[in-house]
């Protein structure tokens, strides 16, 4: 028996890795990614007052602050030495999203001098709206209660600026006296901000199409039809095509078979007047105008979808099977998406099946779902 | 007479217990062992001969990265397998190895070193299966100056179908080669259309028609396919060149064909065409595997010994920006030191006009690290069963 402990993982686990070496890796990838200019260089800027891919901000500082050297993930940082020999900071920062909103930035400055937080409500009442380059800056100043460092009250004046997807960060902290003293000069620090959200394309001539504009990475999303059902008993599952996502056959008792199809295009896909009138070609029906939908079609809503459903009967016996067909398909749009379920058989199998075709479309729940895949673009 | 059900069940239970130890008796033989051996030497002998006809990537998937050797009567579409390929012949040699390991080592002290150099065999053997199922290889051709975050497979093409509608950003819908080959009709949720591949050539010599005026109408209706001649050629087995993959694509509406284009990753520029209020760009292109993040390439450098043609040194310095963790650094690639950030490994491959483009190979191999481990386990092994014979031999000698 110590056999098969030793050998029965392994021999599953070599097993299955197996089976990849025979799969093809012949899957359609669907991606979304920033647009190409041909004959384009991406240049990234390189402004001083520093860059990012999402958006430029320059400024211009007073001439007593002496500008530091920029690390991390600062993107400037100047000292302000007062009279006293006290000495402010002033960083500058930028990280990509809200990071949290406002009201948990400036709670967070408020903590870094061991101030309470304050409630949403409150936050109008501290922040004021400040301009620059045409977009909004929230400023807002803070002082400690109590001393914090060398026996003197802290103040930080601080401005977010949101650009682009990123948001950027001027906190101006040090001694409460010298920090209240710079208000104005950082005020007037804040209005000579400019910014710029696009990058700076120069031309190439050496290049031909192979370069992007894209500093950041791009936004990957795969999108991918999905839905759920419950097959009626009798239905036999199919292999899968590229075409249809679910697929079933189904046998009746004199061995007549009917075909069922779940396929979902994105749009319209041409509208239901030529879809009926593809499903009667099929059956060598002719085509009917926009007038006669109503009459051979019905809305029902099943699971909260509404569906066009249309039953249709060829004439006349038709190749190869020389019977009598039947088409009962059922149409939804569903967001970006059309979806189409439809079975196509012999005309008494599809009629005695058409309630599980009903009770088939009653257990669908569709969605044009979206999701954020990095790895399924490699 | 009437056997009893737990009787039944404790019979079945005996033939299945049983017919597992026979199959492990089999598979632990040191017959099988010998065979198997003697199947890879024969493998190995005939996959570096063919490699003069198919290339070294074409013999590798052939026979070293295959469960069977598939044979192609000439003109037949249908494939016979003749030999073992190298997967099987691996997996085979791994169960031996474990189940011989199973029925006849016992646990003991002495048979450490044994122990350990085998089972770093078994994490070599593993390491080559999941090298050739998950690692992935492709290029990243870069000017100075240009940025980019996608790298591209040298072999492998795709069709991409661009909807470039949105003002923002392209919709891609990226159809892989094998699929082009062997599929009729392409239909998929993200497209409105459907496509029918009205013929595949897997590699194929291009002319302009106003140079071949002779040859029959082309296959295409619209683009540039109807002035130019596609002939297929035998897919390439040189090492310094790459297939044209040439393709005549029908795209059928609901309305019917919109009309039939050649497509190729020989035609520089991308077609377009408008449906249903969208306009779409049909690209074949080499494949590409896009990064979450983006590289600079600022500066290339090719240094040669002063007074020489002789090279001396190859170098990249880039620019990574990966706005997710919050990275912007510059980083210098040369030979023997590649860049290794985020599951991939950079390094520099090649250069090419003039010293003004950069190629790194860009490698992604999640298993890297297991041949380092069975090394290791080898070494660590054979370390360990010397020296215990070593103080063995010494105990003995001495008086």
């Amino acid at each position: 028996m110590r056999l098969i402990r030793l050998s029965g993982p392994a021999l599953g686990a070599v097993l299955s890795l197996s089976c990849f070496a025979g799969c093809d890796n012949s899957k359609i990838e669907v991606y979304r990614v920033e647009k190409e200019h041909d004959s384009q260089t991406a240049q990234i800027t390189e402004a001083s007052g520093g860059s990012s891919g999402r958006g430029t901000v320059t400024w211009q500082a007073p001439a007593d602050w002496v500008e530091q050297p920029s690390s991390g993930l600062r993107r400037g940082t100047f000292k302000i030495h007062g009279k006293d020999g006290g000495e402010a900071e002033l960083s500058i920062t930028a990280f990509p999203g809200d990071v949290g909103g406002l009201l948990a930035n400036i709670n967070r400055w408020r903590g870094q001098i061991q101030l309470p937080p304050l409630a949403q409500p409150d936050l109008a009442q501290v922040v004021t709206p400040l301009s620059a380059s045409g977009r909004n800056i929230s400023f807002v100043d803070i002082v400690s209660t109590d001393s914090i460092k060398g026996g003197k009250k802290s103040r930080i004046l601080g401005a977010i600026l949101p650009l682009g997807d990123e948001t950027w960060f001027f906190k101006l902290s040090g001694p409460d006296e010298l920090v209240a003293a710079r208000k104005d000069e950082f005020k007037k620090f804040l209005e000579t901000i400019k910014t710029e959200v696009t990058p700076v394309l120069a031309s190439s001539a050496e290049n031909s199409g192979s370069n992007t504009n894209a500093p950041t990475p791009p936004v990957l999303a795969t999108t991918a039809a999905q839905f759920e059902y419950k097959a009626p008993p009798g239905w036999i599952a199919q292999p899968l095509s590229p075409m249809r996502l679910a697929s079933f056959k189904v046998t009746g008792t004199n061995g007549a078979e009917a075909d069922v199809s779940v396929v979902s295009l994105s749009g319209m896909a041409g509208g239901d007047l030529a879809n009926i009138n593809r499903w009667r070609e099929q059956l060598k029906l002719p085509p009917l105008s926009e007038d006669d939908i109503a009459s051979i079609s019905s809305h029902v809503n099943m699971n909260g979808h509404d569906f066009l459903v249309t039953d249709l009967v060829s004439a006349e016996r038709l190749p190869p099977l020389n019977h009598k067909m039947r088409i009962v398909a059922a149409a939804s749009h569903q967001g970006e998406q059309t979806w189409f379920v439809k079975m196509t058989g012999d005309v008494d199998l599809v009629g005695a099946q058409k309630n599980h075709f009903l009770d088939f479309l009653r257990s669908l729940s569709l969605a044009g779902a979206t999701r954020s895949d990095e790895s399924s673009a490699q | 007479m009437q056997v009893p059900p737990v009787r039944t069940s404790r019979l079945l239970n005996n033939m299945m217990v049983r017919s597992l130890k026979a199959c492990g008796r089999a598979l632990s033989s040191l017959r099988l062992t010998v065979v198997l051996l003697g199947l890879s030497m024969v493998l190995i002998f005939f996959g570096t001969l063919d490699q003069v006809h198919l290339g070294i990537h074409a013999a590798q998937a052939k026979y070293f990265r295959s469960l069977f050797v598939l044979w192609q009567p000439v003109g037949a579409a249908w494939r016979i397998p003749i030999f073992p390929g190298g997967y099987l012949i691996g997996t085979l040699l791994f169960l031996n190895l474990v189940a011989a390991h199973g029925t006849r080592f016992k646990p003991s002290p002495k048979k450490i070193g044994i122990f350990t150099i085998h089972a770093g065999v078994v994490v070599l053997l593993l390491g080559e299966l999941l090298t050739g199922l998950f690692a992935k290889e492709s290029m990243m051709r870069m000017d100075i100056g240009s940025a980019q975050t996608y790298s591209e497979a040298p072999r492998e093409t795709e069709l991409a179908i661009i909807d470039t509608s949105s003002k923002d950003d392209d919709l891609v819908v990226a159809i892989p080669e094998s699929l082009l080959a062997h599929a009729n009709v392409i239909q998929h949720p993200a497209l409105p259309f459907m496509l029918k591949i009205v013929k595949f050539m897997a590699n194929a010599a291009l002319a302009m028609r106003s140079q071949a005026p002779d040859v029959p109408p082309s296959l295409a209706t619209t683009g540039i396919g109807p002035n130019v001649v596609a002939t297929e050629i035998p897919r390439t087995v040189k090492q310094d060149e790459r297939d044209l993959t040439t393709v005549f694509v029908q795209i059928n509406a609901i309305q019917g064909p919109l009309g039939t284009w050649l497509v190729s990753n020989a035609l520089g520029a991308p077609q377009s065409f408008d449906y249903d209020g969208h306009t779409y760009e049909l690209r074949l292109r080499q494949k590409r595997y896009y990064k979450p993040f983006t590289i600079k390439l600022l500066d290339f450098r090719h240094d040669i010994y002063p007074g020489t043609d002789i090279p001396k040194n190859f170098s990249s310095r880039i620019r990574l920006i990966d706005s997710r963790q919050k990275e912007d650094r510059d980083v210098l690639i040369y030979m023997n030191s590649p860049l290794r950030y985020s599951g991939y490994t950079f390094y520099q491959a090649g250069f090419d006009n003039n010293d003004k483009t950069s190629i790194l190979q860009v490698v992604n191999n999640p298993t890297f690290i297991l041949p380092y481990i069975a090394c290791g386990l080898v070494g660590a092994g054979l370390l360990t069963q010397f020296s215990m014979h070593l103080v063995g031999f010494l105990r003995r000698r001495r008086p």
